[in-house]
């Protein structure tokens, strides 16, 4: 395998409208799988969430991340993803989402922490045009002075990488801190005790819209390295949404690790 | 029982387990690591059970090397923080 460059590939957007979380988790693993058997051409998908969820890394126990009582009061599905790192707390219209499917040649001899800064070198760029000092923090942070912004995930899978960030846009830190259960172990070298005070949103770093935020990151992506509007094909979907019932949606899953 | 380690540099490891007749049993290993394959986790989990209470950490950290396959990835969790955890855990420290 040849390592290749952005440029190399024919890259595609994907914006659809809302979705459900776990159809966002099915279609992590079906648009991975496209793009590793050379189906789907390498893709970047922006996220738009039909309702609130708690996402769930791959390796995370159920019941020390989630108070499932909480969740349940708040109206909050509690969904498990295929990547590790951490969870994540989603109200639509709080956070900006976004997938890279892109083929393993082009991550290929990266350690994991070069990996990481290298697929998201666009979106530093993109925020230092909002006016946002940010930069990569080993191992999976985007941060700025004020604080974290994003956390991003990688999986590998038949030949392909899933990088996948979500970022937060403004945040309901009391709401977070009902449901996610954050241990003191956790925050135990961040040098604080303050799990909220960790984030430091977009809405008040950079005054815009969200839509706003995410246009201009599309904007630098396209420009960077190229990209084509495509849309989901009806297959991807299908195969999607029937994952989203049978495993992604199923307590077996949720509860992989319990 | 239940122990946490939040590596230096790396992520957050957690250890779940019961002790009968001075062996681990019941090992769950989680945190907001990385591991691939993601199947590497069972592996682990596998590799602890059974082993005994008062083995030190280097040699608990030689059983999950041992069980790994050569080709499996660890990002923000080694063998010998999951060690760490598993001491955590038999000696109490409630961290959670």
């Amino acid at each position: 395998m040849m390592r290749t460059e952005w440029h190399d590939h024919d890259w595609q957007l994907i914006h659809a409208a809302p979705q459900s979380p776990s159809l966002h988790m099915a279609l992590d693993d079906v648009l991975t799988h496209e793009v590793g058997a050379g189906h789907r051409k390498p893709t970047v998908r922006i996220w738009e969430w039909a309702s609130p969820a708690v996402v769930i890394g791959r390796f995370q126990s159920l019941r020390n991340e989630v108070d499932a009582e909480a969740a349940q009061r708040h109206g909050i599905e509690v969904v498990r993803r295929i990547s590790g790192g951490g969870a994540m707390f989603i109200e639509p219209g709080n956070t900006i989402t976004y997938s890279i499917y892109a083929p393993l040649s082009l991550i290929k001899d990266m350690s994991f922490q070069q990996a990481y800064a290298f697929m998201d070198a666009w979106v530093i760029e993109a925020l230092g045009g909002l006016g946002i000092k940010a930069w990569y923090q080993p191992l999976n942070d985007i941060t700025s002075e004020g604080g974290k912004i994003a956390g991003a995930a990688q999986a590998h899978r038949g030949g392909a990488v899933l990088h996948h960030v979500t970022m937060a846009y403004d945040i309901d830190a009391a709401k977070m801190l009902d449901v996610l259960r954050i241990g003191r172990e956790k925050l135990s070298d961040k040098g604080t005790t303050s799990a909220a005070k960790r984030v430091d949103p977009l809405r008040s770093q950079t005054g815009l819209p969200r839509a706003a935020v995410i246009e201009r990151m599309i904007a630098t992506f396209r420009r960077l390295h190229g990209l084509t509007d495509d849309t989901l094909r009806a297959d991807e979907l299908a195969r999607a949404e029937a994952l989203a019932q049978t495993r992604f949606g199923s307590a077996t899953w949720l509860a992989d690790v319990p | 029982m239940h122990g946490e380690y939040k590596m230096p540099g790396g992520k957050l490891v957690v250890i779940d387990l019961d002790v009968r007749d001075g062996r681990l049993a019941h090992v769950q290993l989680s945190g907001d690591f990385f591991l691939e394959p993601d199947s590497a986790l069972r592996t682990i989990d596998a590799a602890l059970e059974g082993q005994p209470a008062d083995m030190d950490d280097a040699g608990l950290a030689r059983r999950i090397r041992d069980a790994l396959a050569p080709d499996v990835m660890m990002y923000g969790i080694s063998p010998e923080a999951i060690a760490v955890a598993v001491r955590r855990a038999l000696q109490g420290e409630h961290l959670a």
